[in-house]
């Protein structure tokens, strides 16, 4: 059977169910785009045989490939991300965005991307292809640290304080990227607003080089937060008494998602949507243990960024949508429906 | 019988294969407004396979693809259009698709954004190389050239260098001024004239009051769609002396800032706005 004695699915056939999804994603992302491409030409490039079209091996290696890996480690860490916060804070609505992870990240950026003729200048140059994905971790955990900071009186976390303080953490970054904005030359405005609607469009092995070791090592380490947030979901005065040293794993928790979500967001652009929504997705198909949640939410996330970005890329071919406006586009109304169909528990 | 039509449908496809496949006409995709305009003056326009989205004159590129925003250029959408060269400007991004491209085996050309009626028609002729259609593109220079001596003419009579006040709209809510360094203060230079907000860099938002402060002897607003500016929602511009003198042209952004095969047109239509002498000096003295 599927489902267990309470109506949830069981871990196993979930896995197998999501793994094929995964695999269709797969699937679908190195198999659609705007160049047509014969199916036999994908076979024998991805075997690594001379394909007929001598373009083919380039669109399917130099840019599906890259596309599809770097898709689907931003999509499992941004909702690795979105599971790790809301767990630690106990509330479902925290997530990267709404604590201000992703406008610290963005902000960062953005300052790398328009500050590059001032005295940042020469920190970037030399930083050359790591100075965005620095800055944008910089800028993530920055953040997250900050809001943890305002939110934490004498050794306690205030939830509510602190997504008050992510509020007001978004507005005061929101404003210094406008800031930014206004500084900003007609040539890198325009680049900014693309940028801030999320793109996988550019992807290169160099994107994925970059930014990948932050990502992988921050989904490598989120094994070792399972036990200690299912401690936190029974309060946080338990994950003391249990043996857990409360402080280190807060601090861990933020690491790993600064880390991975500045990462995420200095290649790809801002995509929100999917760090608070998929860990939700899981807990209400499969249960709040976090032993299920962080690794189904990886694969989950990583699945839906891909499948978005597959119908991003061909749905206005020749164009191509912003991938974030294809999350909320898609994930919006699925997700209400979901909430319709499903008691909120 | 049948044997004998799938003889005759097979002979007739190897005739008419090389037939059908002798296009050497060169497939091409023009992206930035100005460039895809020139093309399609020069007659190349038949062989225009896609067009970006900043690309919408002449009229005959509404049936073509659009592959999106000069400045989100997609590897794979561009490609998919099987094109021999992309013909664009140094504005185009992002720079790993146009390298891909050009891998690809697309001969990728990206002129320099022109600035100065020179700098323009310098890439008409170069679009004019590129297309193997130099002799057209000299006649068209010619002509264009031709056409602003009458607008230089104008200037150096005029005997002052007008004051113009350069509104950029896309709506009531994206009312720009154009400052120091944009194409729109480009266009003011080459017909005479001064930037009347020199101290603004860029686009930037109006302000009401510095409109107001400017005290043009001209006004010129560039709408991104015909009619799109309101001006009933800017008293402050009406009340200004330029305005009421009639000293005044709307018209579409790309013609006035798209440094095309337009460039004339627009410059004279400019010329024609501006006052033969001072407003501010007839008034302050």
């Amino acid at each position: 059977m599927i489902r267990d004695a309470a109506g949830r699915f069981r871990f196993g056939p979930a896995l197998v169910l999501m793994l094929a999804a995964a695999g269709c994603a797969a699937l679908a992302s190195v198999t659609s785009g705007a160049y047509p491409l014969a199916v036999a030409d994908m076979l024998n490039v991805l075997a690594g045989r001379e394909a007929a079209d001598p373009v083919a091996s380039m669109v399917m290696m130099e840019v599906r490939l890259p596309r599809f890996l770097l898709g689907f480690l931003v999509g499992a860490v941004l909702a690795v991300a979105g599971a790790i916060l809301q767990g630690l804070f106990r509330n479902p609505l925290a997530d990267p965005g709404l604590i201000g992870v992703s406008a610290g990240a963005s902000l960062a950026a953005i300052a790398v991307i328009v500050l590059g003729s001032t005295w940042l200048g020469d920190w970037i140059a030399f930083a050359g292809e790591w100075a965005l994905p620095v800055a944008a971790f910089t800028g993530g955990s920055g953040t997250v640290l900050l809001a943890w900071r305002i939110a934490n009186r004498a050794g306690q976390t205030s939830v509510a304080t602190l997504l008050l303080a992510g509020i007001a953490i978004n507005a005061v970054a929101g404003a210094a990227t406008g800031l930014l904005t206004f500084y900003a030359t007609d040539e890198e405005l325009r680049s900014l607003t693309f940028w801030t609607m999320g793109s996988l469009g550019h992807a290169t092995w160099d994107d994925l080089l970059v930014g990948a070791p932050f990502m992988v090592l921050a989904l490598v380490a989120a094994p070792w937060l399972v036990r200690p947030l299912d401690a936190f979901l029974l309060g946080e005065s338990v994950v003391g008494h249990l043996g857990y040293r409360t402080d280190t794993v807060k601090k861990v928790a933020i690491v790993v998602v600064g880390l991975g979500v500045g990462a995420a967001v200095a290649v790809s652009g801002l995509i929100g949507f999917v760090g608070l929504v998929v860990p939700h997705l899981v807990r209400q198909l499969l249960g709040a243990s976090h032993r299920v949640v962080l690794p189904l939410s990886a694969l989950l996330g990583g699945t839906l960024l891909v499948a978005a970005d597959s119908i991003a890329r061909v749905v206005v071919a020749p164009a191509e949508l912003p991938i974030g406006l294809m999350m909320a586009l898609i994930g919006g109304p699925f997700f209400l429906a979901l909430l319709l169909r499903i008691k909120v528990t | 019988m049948m044997r004998w039509l799938m003889a005759v449908a097979g002979i007739a496809a190897v005739v008419m294969a090389p037939l059908v496949g002798a296009e050497d006409t060169p497939r091409l995709v023009t992206a930035d407004g100005a460039i895809t305009e020139i093309v399609f003056q020069l007659g190349a326009g038949d062989q225009v396979v896609g067009v970006d989205t900043t690309s919408g004159y002449p009229d005959a590129t509404e049936s073509l693809p659009k592959v999106g925003y000069l400045r989100a250029l997609p590897f794979e959408g561009v490609l998919a259009l099987k094109p021999d060269m992309l013909i664009t400007s140094d504005q185009a991004a992002p720079a790993e698709n146009l390298n891909r491209l050009s891998r690809a085996g697309v001969r990728v050309e990206q002129l320099a954004s022109a600035r100065t009626p020179e700098a323009a028609m310098r890439r008409i002729e170069r679009i004019g190389e590129l297309l193997g259609a130099v002799e057209q593109a000299q006649t068209l220079t010619g002509e264009l050239r031709a056409n602003m001596e009458q607008t230089r003419k104008a200037a150096a009579n005029r005997g002052f260098r007008p004051r113009v006040l350069f509104i950029l709209a896309a709506g009531n809510h994206s009312v720009m001024l154009a400052g120091q360094g944009t194409s729109a203060e480009a266009l003011l230079n080459s017909v005479g004239a001064d930037n009347a907000v020199a101290d603004i860099k860029g686009y930037k938002p109006a302000n009401r009051e510095a409109i107001l402060a400017s005290q043009p002897d001209a006004i010129v607003i560039a709408e991104s769609t015909p009619g799109q500016f309101n001006i009933e929602n800017w008293p402050g511009i009406e009340r200004l002396d330029a305005w009421q003198a009639g000293n005044r042209l709307i018209a579409d952004s790309m013609l006035l800032l798209g440094f095309g095969p337009r460039l004339p047109q627009a410059m004279s239509q400019l010329s024609r706005v501006l006052p033969v002498d001072s407003h501010v000096a007839a008034n302050d003295s």
